[in-house]
């Protein structure tokens, strides 16, 4: 024998490692090569030991049974632990756990299509609302380099969003060096008509040129504004969007150069913009762009604030100096033109930033939190099937570990197990939470068809399957760690009669239960109120009334309409007409209508009194009506009287004030007979008071205080945009839409009349948004109401069978069916009672988030709080009720013969 | 002499493996064949039993193995030690004979009186 090897035989340094990497590999990813390898060595041992003993004598025959008996037995083993070494060893025991696990929960699949389907619908729900949240907040505009764009805000202490006047634009224009590119744009609702089509109301607006430009959007077909052509006389062509180019004109591509009719004049089409545009959170509304031409006089005009404006900045500029630049534009307005500017400041917002305000951010934050609630009772639901599997199986573990078995050999099944349920689980959250998305995208569509699509982006998948880790983890590793504590010899000793579960577990399980009912508390309280509060927001009719109302918009365009009179003649004709319909009891027109929020604010000044500084003369929102407003939409007019026929363009000046405004300014005086006059012209125009009608109040979540109101009879200011009122007298309101209709056609062919509903249906649609939230809100409600009576169910049922002994004593011993009914139920009404009691606190804290993201909702109510206590005791009793009734049907000679 | 059936202490096999292999290149019939007759068949390995340990060895890249020729023609698996087996080897021999002798001296102590 030599003792030295020679070197020549041996691999080499980098060599080896290459071979040795080499055979991992093989043996990892060339499965059957490798077990026919194996084969061929095995069979040349035997091969070797048949040829042994037959040198030794044997006869064949003889020789190839005994090296079977030798070898062939034991191979089977062999293999396996041979294959063992071809897997990396944690990968081999991983595999194993694998296979175990899934074994061992095909065994019982009702608990696994519970566990999987329970963390389904929670980390689902979370899911859902995540990416919600990732769309709306997270997400930039679609705006090719979106975070240079600012919104360019005039702050007043009316308005923190208030638009900005079109002179004012002018002069930031020109000093504008610097900045960047800033374009405005005015909403300016338009009639588009076409020979042969009903004529249609389009939701429009007037924009500089520059508006695509700055937002970095092409036209997918045709052009963009030139730059000229937003000066009046070069002005009638417009973009439309895709969404109005698919609906009006089948999205065919000779649309490009057609000339429509918009607000009576011809337009050409020049561009259609690209499907982004349609955005939901920025201009997604849009119908129609058209150039923003001022003429000469509205070029001069500091008063009427009208135009919303984006701007760009250069690269050269960071956003604080922008800030600063226009917060500087702003103040020097505020010397230069202090009547109209003394009291506002000017910033810039992100325009990332203003898609979703303050509220809507705290909204989502708080719609994430709930559905982290829901997640966490279907967690503990979890964590409480898996106690109880655990416990089941107390013996086996005990077992295990007196065999040897380590703290993670006996550890890992049940962590490997939790990770399968895990992952099923956030495959089936991720079904949940994408018909949820879908549903949500829907139910949010606007009035134009503009919508936003929830995207499931990788942000979303790595929440649904870190959620459904972490819960796996957390929640799985609490059961098996109480394993881990039983007590070996108990456990053994306790023989048949499986593990009751010591104190410690009861406990820990009585504890889920109770935080189980705690969150479903302040989930379905949290949902009732709102509900209740959107309910009353949906009723709220404050100052007005709304049954038997029916209201819809006509816009005049300036072209056919073009001066005071025609307007007058159209809205005398109208209420005339209107009025003379079968079963309509009044009718009016009215520049805006009492249910949203008045956007016309003026400032007034008051006859006799000293004059107060420029800029903060007192304002009120106004509204031009016409003689029976008050009457038609059931606003109760105090003292004084109401608008005639006579008060018409010729007889003086006349006013109509609300109780705030005639309390504020008049404190206990008279108001009538007193006279205002609209601050900031020059030669001041006086005009009566005649009258004080009740307030009005929006129905709008976010309504703010009631302001001064003041309303002017409409032929002292005829207005085109027209809200026209009708009541009927005594019938469904809906019942007299079509003849509403078939008036206004016969009036004026090309004047479409938009939203022609009863108010009701308007309120409702209005608040649509908030509805969702409703929705949203009842959803998770009734989620975690199922869930934590099906855990309150399970943990009932499991102790009661474990008590079946006791229960079947204490019959012996003379108890009757109530005495054991009683036990079972007070033993569940305890925790859902305690449960419950825990959750009023969390109750309370979120109908105070909700009231602070909808100041305007009635968001507190001791009955609500009441009545979701009560019903979740009742949903207690009865998922205690069944183990109960079981537990007193027992039959004692039955239950204890089988011990 | 009677016949010994020796269990294996848990760990020898690897070793005696390696010390086979250090030597020549050899399959698997031809190791356990050599570790019997140089034990003088005191230690005869179990028919089957190295081959998971052979598996181990080559997964650890202590030893590496190659189809080649036997002696009576037919194509054999050879296994045949790495360097870093041989350093294995070297720790491993040192561990035993010093845990050997160790052992030796307590059985053969005399009483103390």
């Amino acid at each position: 024998m030599r003792s030295e090897p020679d070197g020549r035989s041996e691999p080499d340094g980098p060599g080896e490692r290459f071979r040795w990497l080499r055979t991992k590999c093989r043996r990892l990813f060339r499965r059957r090569k490798e077990e026919a390898a194996l084969n061929a060595e095995l069979q040349f041992h035997l091969d070797h030991l048949i040829a042994h003993y037959r040198d030794e004598g044997m006869s064949e025959r003889e020789a190839r049974f005994a090296a079977q008996r030798e070898f062939g037995a034991a191979t089977a083993a062999y293999r396996e632990e041979i294959r063992d070494t071809w897997r990396p060893p944690q990968l081999a025991d991983l595999w194993r756990s694998l296979r175990f696990a899934v074994r061992s929960l095909a065994r019982s699949p009702g608990f696994t299509v519970l566990a999987i389907i329970t963390l389904g619908f929670g980390i689902g729900g979370n899911t859902m609302m995540f990416s919600a949240f990732n769309t709306l907040v997270l997400k930039p505009l679609p705006y090719a380099d979106s975070a240079r764009l600012d919104r360019i805000d005039r702050v007043t202490p009316q308005n923190p969003e208030g638009l900005i006047s079109p002179a004012d634009f002018l002069d930031l224009q020109r000093e504008m060096n610097g900045y960047g590119e800033i374009a405005a744009y005015a909403p300016w609702d338009a009639t588009l008509s076409e020979p042969g089509q009903p004529a249609e109301m389009a939701s429009a607006i007037r924009t500089t040129a520059n508006l695509f430009s700055t937002l970095r959007i092409q036209p997918q077909l045709g052009r963009d504004f030139r730059p000229g052509e937003d000066r009046p006389g070069n002005d009638r062509v417009v973009l439309i969007s895709q969404l109005c180019w698919q609906k009006r004109f089948g999205a065919s591509t000779d649309v490009i150069g057609r000339t429509i009719r918009v607000d009576g004049e011809p337009h050409e089409i020049v561009g259609v913009l690209p499907a982004i545009l349609n955005d939901w959170r920025h201009l997604g509304w849009i119908d129609l762009f058209r150039p923003l031409a001022l003429d000469q006089q509205k070029s001069a005009d500091r008063h009427s604030t009208i135009l919303r404006l984006i701007g760009r900045r250069s690269e050269k500029i960071s956003r604080a100096e922008a800030d600063g630049f226009i917060a500087n534009f702003g103040a020097r307005l505020a010397t230069d033109f202090p009547e109209v500017n003394a009291a506002s400041t000017w910033r810039t917002v992100p325009l990332n930033d203003t898609v979703q305000g303050a509220t809507g951010h705290s909204m989502m934050m708080m719609l994430i939190g709930l559905s982290g609630f829901v997640l966490l009772i279907a967690c503990s639901n979890l964590a409480n099937l898996l106690l109880a599997r655990t416990m089941a199986r107390a013996r086996e573990f005990a077992v295990r570990s007196a065999l040897g078995a380590s703290r993670m050999q006996l550890l890992r099944p049940l962590i490997v197990e939790s990770l399968l349920l895990a992952l099923a689980g956030g495959a089936c959250a991720i079904l949940v939470a994408q018909w949820g998305a879908d549903y949500l995208s829907m139910r949010s569509t606007g009035d134009n068809g503009e919508s936003v699509a929830l995207d499931f982006d990788w942000h979303v998948f790595s929440w649904a399957f870190g959620a459904s880790l972490i819960t796996a983890l957390a929640f799985g590793l609490a059961p098996a760690l109480f394993a881990l504590r039983l007590n070996l010899n108990d456990t053994l000793k306790s023989g048949g009669r499986g593990a009751t579960g010591g104190r410690g577990h009861r406990r820990f399980r009585q504890v889920l239960i109770v935080g189980q009912f705690a969150v479903a508390m302040v989930l379905l309280s949290g949902a009732a109120l709102f509900i209740r509060g959107l309910d009353e927001l949906n009723h709220r009719r404050a100052g007005w009334q709304s049954e038997h109302l029916v209201t819809g918009t006509v816009v005049l365009p300036a072209a056919v309409y073009s001066d005071a009179d025609r307007i007058t003649a159209f809205h005398r004709l109208t209420v005339e007409r209107l009025e003379s319909l079968p079963s309509v009891a009044s009718a009016s027109i009215s520049s805006v209508t009492p249910f949203f929020n008045w956007p016309d604010s003026r400032k007034y000044l008051v006859e006799g009194r000293e004059l107060p500084k420029a800029g903060y003369e007192p304002a009120a929102v106004v509204n031009a009506i016409t003689p029976r407003y008050f009457e038609t939409v059931g606003t109760r007019v105090l003292a004084g009287r109401t608008f005639s026929d006579r008060d018409t363009e010729k007889t003086p000046k006349v006013f109509i004030i609300n109780q705030a405004m005639a309390t504020g300014l008049f404190a206990y005086e008279n108001p009538i007979g007193r006279r205002l006059a609209q601050a900031g012209s020059p030669n001041l125009e006086w005009g009566e008071i005649v009258g004080v009608a009740a307030d009005v109040k929006s129905v709008l979540p976010d309504p703010g205080p009631v302001t001064f109101q003041l309303y002017q009879p409409m032929a002292q200011e005829p207005r085109p945009y027209n809200e026209i009122a009708v009541r009927t007298a005594g019938v469904a309101p809906s019942t007299v839409v079509d003849r509403i209709r078939e008036v206004m056609t016969g009036l004026d062919p090309d004047l479409p009349v938009r939203k022609l509903q009863p108010a009701d249906a308007t309120v409702e649609r209005a608040n649509y948004q908030v509805a969702v939230l409703r929705d949203i809100l009842t959803s998770f409600a009734l989620l975690g109401l199922g869930l934590a009576s099906l855990g309150i169910y399970g943990v009932i049922a499991r102790t009661m069978a474990q008590r079946t002994s006791e229960f079947a004593i204490r019959f012996a011993l003379g108890a009757c069916i109530r005495d054991i009914t009683r036990i079972v139920l007070t033993s569940g009404v305890k925790l859902a009672l305690i449960g419950s009691a825990l959750g009023l606190f969390g109750a309370l804290g979120v109908s105070r988030l909700l009231a602070f993201g909808y100041p305007g909702m009635q968001l507190n109510s001791p009955p609500v709080l009441i009545g979701t206590t009560l019903l979740l005791i009742a949903v207690a009793l009865v998922a205690c009720w069944l183990p109960a009734r079981r537990a007193a049907h027992i039959n004692p000679i039955e239950a204890l013969r089988a011990e | 002499m009677d016949k010994v059936r020796n269990e294996l202490l848990q760990g020898t096999l690897d070793l005696l493996i390696l010390k086979a292999l250090s030597i020549d290149s050899l399959h698997g019939w031809d190791i356990s064949k050599r570790i019997a007759i140089v034990s003088n068949d005191r230690l005869s390995l179990k028919q089957g039993s190295l081959y998971p340990a052979l598996h181990r060895l080559e997964g650890r890249g202590w030893i590496d193995a190659e189809w080649g020729v036997s002696d009576a023609g037919r194509s054999a698996k050879f296994y045949r030690i790495t360097r870093k087996g041989r350093k294995e080897l070297e720790t491993e021999k040192e561990h035993w004979l010093s845990f050997a002798s160790a052992v030796e001296s307590v059985l053969k102590m005399k009483e103390l009186s």
